[in-house]
């Protein structure tokens, strides 16, 4: 360790220890501060690791990190930026705690979250073992410009042959990423129940990337997911080594893996999470849990151990019992909406937007969510409430998906979503953004003890 | 006589389809069946031909400049036809990437020149940076509309240059190019705008004249029935009273 990231690790101490003390929680600041004074700091603690995954994409990577710790992290300690502060500086402050004042880690291996952008900042440096992309999406555009602009980002990422590289196969502007390119893996579904309703939905990248043709769907699942080719080039979904069979009313799904010419493999796993976007999460985590080497037979094991990140349909009991999802891009928020299509009637649905920096300050996404498809579903919500600083904007987008503006109702402050009654027996959804997460999350805690 | 009937195009909606221009179009056929028009939005794939005959408002979305790319290449088949229908008085939505395809030409960051439509006399050059940011502008006295501010939200690389009428005078944010506080166009019944996705929500106002400009377009100069917009102007004035806000600080 040089002798400035040494200052910077024993300042990044001295506050985290300040901030322990304080009760304060800031999950990035000691990691903050630390790269202020010694950006090299980050890279000498990385190459400490003997293992490093690396987990990318527009969504799932939260929960896909999570649902991989609990299937590799069953006798071994792993380090994770757990709480999704996934730029440096939150990866800085995951890392420092394991650090020793003599310049060694404590644990060696890390799942760690990394926002697309940031990622090839992380890349020009280090070598991890493993990326896995979830997909790519459009985000938050004004922060990235544009889908091109990510995926750009991850193509530089994602060079390295040495580099295992495990990748969505369903999902066009994924798969992409693998084109020509060793040490490739993908996963994909292979099957799952079809949708009977036609969708609104925005596709990213739904024309091909070699030649710009649209490309064409046998079989969609959500946004540009599905079984596509391009009908000019010949381009086509690849033909993932790990597949999903996800079937109708039933909790666990069947993975069926063919790597490197071995064997096939066939496996069941119970499905911690509802909506299908989390089967994506699942299969992604479990496929790179066979690539580092776990048995299938200890799934169950660590999944039964999961617990969901915070705000991805955390359930809060009471009465009425109240559920928190963060949305916080189209794509996102539609399966959020779609996981609770035949939810009971009489449940209000409350949607909490900010548009801070770190929500997105372009709140235009929220035309892109298919509430319309939502509403044709669930034609009983009780009643809707919008609040946050966007909420005004969230009513209006409710009243234009055709919902009577009587029964939508603005709410000043985020906090009296958690005042909101459901009938006898049923649920209050909370749909909030980024930074209302936490605080209504802390509220919701609260009022359990 | 027949029920009366709005039939919105919206051009190459598999590629310019960027920022919610779904939200316009939702405003748009809301606000028209509101008053009991039937209304058809007729999707136009790249390629395919648009029959005037049958629309009365022309809707172009906002793209990435790769999509751009791939509609540039495949627009000069439009030029003649539009330029002339424009002539006509044909209303026209051009938001973002759509309005920049109005012009001669795009130039991309590379110095890639991508041809346009050609059907106004507008330049677009992309900038060092992009202009991002909520955005307020007054539009021109001559409209006599009951508010003359538009709200929205921005975020664009090209820098525009035009020697029509802009839609509007910057209050807050960039506008056409950052420089001259002129922010989009507005020609006969074209509305060309950087303002994107829920630029018509908001605007009830703007809305409603290109509902009155595609009845116009087919001969009807009647009004429009006035509607229940207490939620639009909330949400418009929440923004304008945000971004003064904004300006008194600095």
């Amino acid at each position: 360790m040089d002798v400035r990231s040494w200052v910077a690790f024993a300042v990044a101490s001295v506050t985290a220890f300040a901030l322990r003390v304080t009760k304060r929680a800031g999950t990035s600041l000691p990691g903050y501060v630390a790269a202020r004074i010694s950006p090299n700091l980050l890279f000498y603690a990385l190459e400490k690791l003997d293992r490093c995954v690396i987990v990318t994409g527009t969504n799932g990577k939260t929960t896909t990190s999570a649902l991989l710790r609990s299937l590799v992290a069953q006798d071994e300690t792993w380090i994770s930026n757990a709480l999704g502060a996934n730029l440096l500086q939150g990866i800085l402050s995951a890392l420092l705690p394991e650090l020793t004042w003599r310049g060694q880690l404590r644990v060696k291996r890390a799942i760690l979250e990394v926002d697309e952008a940031t990622l090839p900042r992380l890349t020009k440096r280090f070598r991890p073992d493993m990326i896995i992309v979830t997909n790519v999406m459009r985000d938050q555009l004004d922060r990235y410009g544009e889908v091109d602009a990510t995926l750009g980002y991850l193509y530089e990422s994602t060079r390295d042959e040495t580099v295992e590289l495990v990748l969505n196969a369903d999902d066009p502007l994924a798969a992409s990423l693998g084109k020509n390119r060793l040490n490739t893996f993908y996963y994909g579904l292979s099957d799952w129940p079809e949708d009977d309703l036609l969708r609104q939905e925005v596709r990213d990248g739904a024309f091909c990337l070699r030649c710009g043709g649209e490309l064409f769907y046998t079989r969609t699942v959500f946004g540009q997911m599905g079984h596509y080719h391009c009908p000019v080039c010949f381009e086509k979904r690849p033909e993932p080594q790990f597949s999903m069979c996800v079937r109708a009313m039933q909790d666990d799904v069947k993975i069926r893996e063919e790597v490197r010419l071995q064997r096939i493999l066939e496996y069941h796993v119970t499905q911690p999470l509802v909506g299908i976007y989390n089967a994506y999460n699942l299969l992604a985590a479990c496929a790179a849990a066979r690539l580092l080497g776990v048995n299938p037979a200890r799934f169950e094991v660590g999944l039964a151990r999961f617990t969901a990140p915070i705000g991805r349909m955390q359930t809060f009991p009471g009465n009425p019992s109240r559920v928190l999802a963060l949305i916080k891009n189209p794509t996102g928020a539609t399966m959020v909406l779609r996981s609770l299509e035949g939810v009971q009637s009489g449940n209000p649905l409350c949607f909490v937007i900010n548009d801070a920096d770190a929500d997105g300050r372009d709140v235009s996404w929220l035309w892109d969510i298919d509430i319309e498809s939502y509403v044709k579903r669930s034609p009983l919500v009780s009643a809707w409430y919008c609040a946050g600083t966007r909420g005004a904007d969230m009513a209006l987008r409710l009243k234009y998906a055709g919902i009577e503006p009587a029964r939508i109702h603005l709410l000043e402050r985020a906090e009296e979503t958690l005042r909101v009654n459901a009938d006898e027996g049923g649920s209050v959804y909370i749909l909030c953004t980024y930074t209302a997460l936490h605080p209504l999350a802390n509220q919701l805690e609260a009022m359990q003890s | 006589m027949s029920v009366k009937s709005i039939r919105i195009a919206h051009l190459f909606p598999e590629l310019l389809n960027l920022y919610a221009d779904q939200g316009n179009l939702a405003v748009l056929s809301l606000r028209a069946r509101a008053r009991g028009f039937r209304v058809e939005v007729v999707p136009i794939k790249l390629r395919e031909p648009i029959d005037y005959r049958q629309i009365d408002l022309i809707m172009l979305g906002g793209g990435s400049d790769r999509e751009q790319r791939v509609v540039s290449e495949a627009l000069a088949g439009y030029a003649q036809d539009l330029r002339r229908a424009i002539d006509d008085g044909l209303p026209v939505l051009a938001v973002c990437g759509g309005y920049q395809l109005l012009g001669h030409s795009y130039e991309l960051p590379s110095g890639e020149i991508l041809p346009g439509l050609q059907a106004l006399d507008l330049v677009t050059k992309a900038g060092t940076s992009r202009l991002i940011g909520n955005i307020a502008i007054e539009l021109p006295e001559t409209l006599k509309l009951a508010r003359s501010t538009v709200v929205g939200f921005e975020n664009h690389i090209g820098r525009t240059e035009h020697s029509h009428q802009a839609l509007g005078r910057v209050l807050a944010g960039h506008g056409n190019n950052g420089v001259d506080h002129a922010e989009g166009i507005f020609v006969k019944r074209v509305v060309g705008t950087y303002i994107h996705g829920p630029l018509l929500p908001k605007n009830p106002h703007l809305a409603d004249l290109l509902l009155t400009y595609a009845r116009a377009y087919r001969g009807d100069d009647g009004t429009l029935e006035i509607l229940d917009d207490t939620m639009e102007w909330q949400a418009h004035d929440q923004m304008l009273a945000r971004l003064n806000v904004a300006r008194k600080e600095r």
